[in-house]
């Protein structure tokens, strides 16, 4: 408990939220989006374009025609998939300094965010719900509180982690145990400190369901299983492992059965194969765990 | 040297610089297999159970499912020289998050499919490190045909 102050501290030292995707951010609830508008974004990043046409042009979106410019990528992929890799493109800058709390490697815990990213992307699908840009954003970002708490955590982890084994309890509710805030409630607190539109903020910050009026907002429950699902599919190197509460509830309420989370998980293998070039924006000389047979 | 078996994804091998890996097994099972007189091994990472889900799938990557992989596992050592009475079986990973028994099952349906297949056609695990809420990483030390498994919070600990 004594911790909190000394945590609240941290965060008078947070850097600005990176500037091309809080200006995206701006435009997820817009039913119509310019070329113009995207352009006006991007233009504060000269780097950031190089990235943009590298995820245009990858497996990903398998266009069959190399993209060469915003404006073609527009045409070719349309402005919500655009205004996606253009936050993925901003944000990850965010994530580049590891976050050994939670991750044994240094590229975790951007991988885990992609990953859930696009797991919430495709659930938005699956489920036809229509905000599968903001749910991909939803994704990308619920777990920016880890990138403060993550020292605190690696200062406690065996404590957390020693919680979670002796009384069976989830990894954030060990961690409010621990350090007197959990890694959502720092992201709520991020986000608010950030400017984010409220429900994205909320989605961050109920992410595991602490509280019984999470359950009302969809995002949140799709964020919720997206995370999940992420876990199941493992490749994160998270050390907190799969220690989150399973609420069947969220599963009735999207109508979905045991057999639809493994054609889920079924798909999101070949997505997450196809995607691997996002998460190399972070760090393009690590070795990726992407091998194929042969 | 380390070589990486993706997600659902097999490698084979009797080179003794050859370490197999894989990673981050959260509700996917790892199968290692080891012959210690041919010195093959093989390692398997299956993410689901059953290739009914998705036949096509199955066929165009049969390491997805637990029903093709295992089978493709065995018949690979097999024909580096591994024969199956010496086999030595160890099974990782079949993670499940917190909660019931009925639901997010797809880690303990994983671990049955593999107990089924294995009943089938009397296959022994010889040590197992299976279920809980954890994520793990699984080795297997070609020359030795030694097994690890690094579990989240770290732990290394032989199979």
């Amino acid at each position: 408990m004594s911790l909190i102050p000394q945590i609240l501290r941290s965060l008078k030292n947070l850097p600005p939220f990176p500037m091309v995707a809080q200006r995206a951010l701006l435009l997820l609830n817009r039913p119509e989006v310019s070329i113009q508008e995207l352009v006006e974004i991007v233009k504060f990043d000269p780097g950031i374009t190089a990235n943009i046409l590298r995820i245009a042009n990858s497996a990903y979106f398998g266009l069959r025609r190399e993209i060469h410019s915003l404006h073609q990528a527009l045409l070719l992929l349309g402005t919500q998939e655009l205004l996606k890799i253009i936050i993925a493109s901003g944000a990850n800058r965010l994530f580049a300094n590891s976050a050994p709390g939670y991750f044994s490697d240094g590229q975790g815990l951007w991988r885990h965010s992609v990953s859930c990213a696009l797991m919430a992307d495709l659930l938005a699908r699956e489920l036809t719900l229509t905000e599968r840009t903001t749910s991909f954003t939803a994704g990308l970002l619920h777990d920016i509180g880890k990138i403060v708490l993550s020292l605190f955590v690696d200062q406690k982890f065996s404590e957390i982690m020693s919680l979670v084994e002796s009384q069976g309890i989830s990894f954030h509710q060990a961690e409010k145990t621990v350090l007197g805030i959990d890694h959502a409630e720092m992201g709520g607190e991020m986000a608010r400190i950030w400017d984010f539109p409220d429900r994205l903020r909320s989605a961050i910050l109920h992410h595991h369901l602490g509280r019984p009026d999470a359950f009302a907002d969809d995002l949140i429950l799709l964020v919720y299983l997206a995370d999940l699902l992420v876990l199941m599919f493992g490749q994160d190197s998270s050390k907190e492992g799969l220690a989150y509460n399973g609420y069947p509830e969220v599963l009735k309420h999207f109508d979905l059965r045991e057999k639809d989370l493994e054609k889920i998980l079924l798909h999101f293998g070949s997505v997450w194969k196809g995607a691997q070039v996002f998460f190399g924006l972070v760090s393009d000389n690590h070795d990726l765990q992407c091998a194929h047979r042969g | 040297m380390d070589v990486v078996v993706g997600v659902a994804d097999l490698k084979v091998s009797n080179r003794p610089e050859h370490v197999l890996v894989t990673h981050a097994l959260g509700s996917c099972i790892g199968v290692a297999i080891y012959d210690p007189e041919a010195k093959v091994g093989g390692l398997l990472h299956y993410m689901l159970p059953e290739s009914s889900l998705d036949p096509g799938r199955a066929q165009e990557n049969p390491f997805m499912f637990a029903d093709t992989g295992i089978p493709r596992l065995f018949r690979e050592c097999y024909s580096m020289g591994a024969q199956k009475h010496r086999l030595r079986v160890k099974v990782a990973g079949g993670g499940q998050v917190l909660g019931g028994q009925e639901h997010f099952q797809i880690g303990r349906r994983n671990y049955a499919a593999l107990r089924r297949i294995f009943l089938k056609n009397n296959v022994l695990i010889d040590q197992e490190d299976v279920g809980g809420c954890q994520a793990r990483t699984l080795f297997l030390e070609i020359a030795s045909g030694r097994v690890w498994v690094k579990t989240t919070d770290l732990l290394i600990k032989e199979l």
